[in-house]
């Protein structure tokens, strides 16, 4: 019992449950859905939300938030779409693409960090001026003409696994090594949980945070190229929007707005969740515009309750010691009563 | 002390706008003749009018981004309402209700999950816009047509104007008058700063906290209802998608008028007067030729300035005239 409750403590265990338990049910109803091509399919779409979920996860854990990734990704997608159209190679489209997405990230970086603008805002700013940006650069055209070998890499398989499911894998793999493995990465988690604390201890909390930007503004560029490889084209709206769908995929994922707390893991499976959800629609034979009343549907009951779950769970362990505080004390309030449990930091 | 609103945030914003005012007029000057300034308003009264009562939920501590869906979600179910044989005015009351509900099932789920608000209205914002999208293609206004063909009254009361200033200005009057009483010179809207500002101690000194963050989400709600419908009327049609863009251009005007974004710290003047500042912005980009997407670079780089401006040189330049008037004031004792 009690290793049980400690597993479904784990954020990844509970959420792997659900996306196990959510395709059973859909297999039941439908049971083309668990076919292996089907849920092929589902894992090459969602690697675009996945990498930009484990970008979102390093801003994230150092208790920032970078809502301007969606821009980022539009424009970076428009760089590389153009070069490519215009015969320049594809190696260098995609380092030009990725060039814009790190300086994107590390000027949102360099604002927080040492000009002190609160993170919303700031990326708030920069989402506007890229978006803005990417519409004169297009000249408010969408680009098509992208070479046919550039598309042709998205079907590309090495071992049966296709090139855009190995990119998105080796980024979160090398993210979630670097995260765990290395000090630099438990910064990003000492940053995050008392900012004045890592300060003190002599961390480069402003170098952590440029870098948390950086790295977001990366997979945004990384996400970029998947979305030129995948659609073969490049829309005006490109990633506009998405960056909610980060934000949702990396809270559903166990990562803490609050900062300090979560995986890189976590937020990679919460982004494959919410794109099996919205794909387990079609199988279901619901019409599409159900879909974001579902996902909304879902996205509230498993945060409410998780957060209930796990209210209940720290509840049972501390039952014993606060009979005995009923029994010394008299009726104070406790804490946490207070509506949220974290002050929210933005 | 009778300088002391000069170097207030809001003197600020009002100094940007009529160095805006100046500089389109001086560019275009067909753009300074009262009525096209006066008229050009109703184009973003729908911001301003939501993000009113988005500056209570801001200074409570709270954020709000399903204010765009609640728009849409208000909007088509008065306009289902309508096509269902009810009485324009009847289904009017109903999309206000619909937004209080709205905000209601935001703050209930936010008190009751203890999960950030951000989160709590993420999710909601899918929920309402899904919600929208499911109830305009379950009538017979299918995916993302409208709802048209409204009686005249209604129309009226976006285009309209009573005593030459347009109704939606009137509007804005009206709801700047009513939450500048109610945030600056009733008891309720002190405790919200309390709230926001430490909610322990509000916890303590015997505040209902509970209730007062779950009302700032109620008439969050009802700014969203409010806006959804006179957007409805302005447009005089009816659609699920209408508001979708709004989140972030009402978080810019709240934040841009000097409210905190971890609570504790804003004003209405000021979120008003930075909405009008964005919007008549926009109008002046626009009239220049800009689409209204390339008008987002300035009005992106316009909040990180200011912002920048007011975290750092600001603050200094306040601290420096304080020091002098201190200093001075030593002096002569």
């Amino acid at each position: 019992m009690k290793v049980l409750s400690r597993l479904l403590q784990i954020r990844e265990a509970s959420i792997l449950l659900f996306i196990f338990l959510f395709v059973g049910c859909i297999g039941i109803v439908n049971p083309a859905f668990t076919s292996g091509d089907s849920l092929g399919l589902i894992l090459k779409s969602s690697m675009i939300l996945l990498v930009l979920a484990v970008g979102q996860s390093f801003v994230l854990l150092t208790a920032n938030i970078d809502v301007s990734v969606g821009s980022t990704m539009g424009l970076s997608a428009a760089v590389c779409g153009i070069l490519l159209s215009h015969g320049v190679s594809g190696y260098l489209a995609v380092g030009a693409a990725l060039v814009i997405g790190l300086c994107i990230g590390a000027a949102n970086g360099l604002g927080v960090s040492f000009f002190r603008i609160p993170s919303i805002i700031m990326t708030l700013g920069t989402l506007g001026i890229v978006r803005g940006y990417m519409l004169f650069y297009t000249e408010g055209r969408w680009i098509e003409d992208i070479p046919h070998y550039f598309k042709e890499l998205s079907a590309a398989a090495f071992l049966g696994i296709q090139l855009p499911v190995w990119i998105g894998g080796i980024a979160a793999v090398l993210a979630f090594i670097f995260l765990s493995r290395f000090s630099v990465g438990r910064y990003f988690y000492a940053v995050g949980d008392n900012e004045a604390g890592a300060r003190l201890i002599g961390l480069p909390v402003r170098f952590i945070t440029v870098l948390a930007f950086t790295f977001s503004g990366l997979s945004a560029s990384i996400a970029a190229c998947l979305f030129v490889m995948n659609i073969g084209f490049v829309p005006n709206q490109t990633g506009s929007g998405i960056e909610l769908q980060v934000i949702a995929a990396a809270v559903l994922g166990g990562v803490s707005l609050s900062g300090g707390q979560g995986s890189l893991f976590g937020a990679a499976l919460g982004a494959i969740f919410l794109e099996v959800i919205n794909h387990s629609l079609v199988f279901l034979k619901v019409p599409a515009y159900w879909n974001n009343a579902i996902s909304g549907f879902l996205l509230l009951l498993i945060v409410t309750g998780d957060s209930r779950f796990q209210l209940w769970l720290k509840g049972n362990g501390k039952k014993k010691k606060q009979e005995q505080e009923d029994m010394n004390r008299s009726k104070l309030p406790k804490s946490g009563e207070d509506g949220y449990e974290d002050k929210v930091v933005l | 002390m009778k300088i002391k609103w000069f170097y207030r945030w809001e003197f600020f914003l009002l100094l940007l706008f009529i160095v805006e005012i100046a500089i389109f007029g001086w560019i275009s000057p067909g753009f300074l003749h009262v009525n096209n300034l006066l008229f050009s308003m109703n184009d973003f009264m729908f911001i301003s009018i939501a993000a009113i009562p988005m500056t209570l939920v801001i200074i409570s501590g709270g954020i709000d981004v399903s204010i765009g869906s609640i728009m849409g979600l208000c909007s088509i179910i008065l306009g289902v309402s309508w096509s269902h044989g009810v009485n324009v005015w009847l289904a009017v009351i109903i999309a206000i209700f619909c937004g209080l509900a709205a905000g209601l099932f935001n703050g209930l789920i936010i008190l009751y999950s203890r999960v950030q608000p951000l989160v709590v209205t993420l999710g909601s914002m899918f929920l309402f816009s899904g919600l929208a999208l499911v109830i305009s293609g379950g009538s017979k206004a299918s995916g993302y047509e409208g709802i048209s063909g409204f009686p005249d009254a209604f129309v009226q009361l976006g285009n309209g104007s009573f005593l030459g200033v347009p109704n939606p200005v009137w509007f804005l009057f009206v709801m700047t008058a009513a939450f500048c009483t109610l945030l600056h010179f009733m008891k309720y809207g002190r405790s919200v700063y309390l709230v926001g500002i430490n909610s322990k101690a509000a916890l303590y000194s015997g505040l209902r906290i509970k209730w007062i963050s779950l009302s700032t989400y109620i008439l969050s709600g009802l700014g969203g209802g409010l806006s959804g419908i006179l957007l409805t009327s302005y447009f005089s049609s009816a659609r699920a998608d209408l508001g979708s863009e709004a989140v972030l251009p009402v978080i810019t005007a709240v934040v841009l008028g000097g409210t905190s974004i971890i609570g504790g710290r804003g004003s209405i003047a000021g979120t008003v007067l930075a909405s009008i500042v964005i919007g008549f912005m926009q109008y002046g980009l626009q009239a220049i030729g800009l689409t209204s997407e390339q008008a987002s670079i300035v009005i992106g780089a316009m909040l990180i300035l200011s912002v920048m401006a007011r975290q750092s040189s600001f603050q200094k330049v306040m601290q420096w005239f304080r020091q002098r008037k201190s200093n001075s004031s030593d002096l002569m004792y």
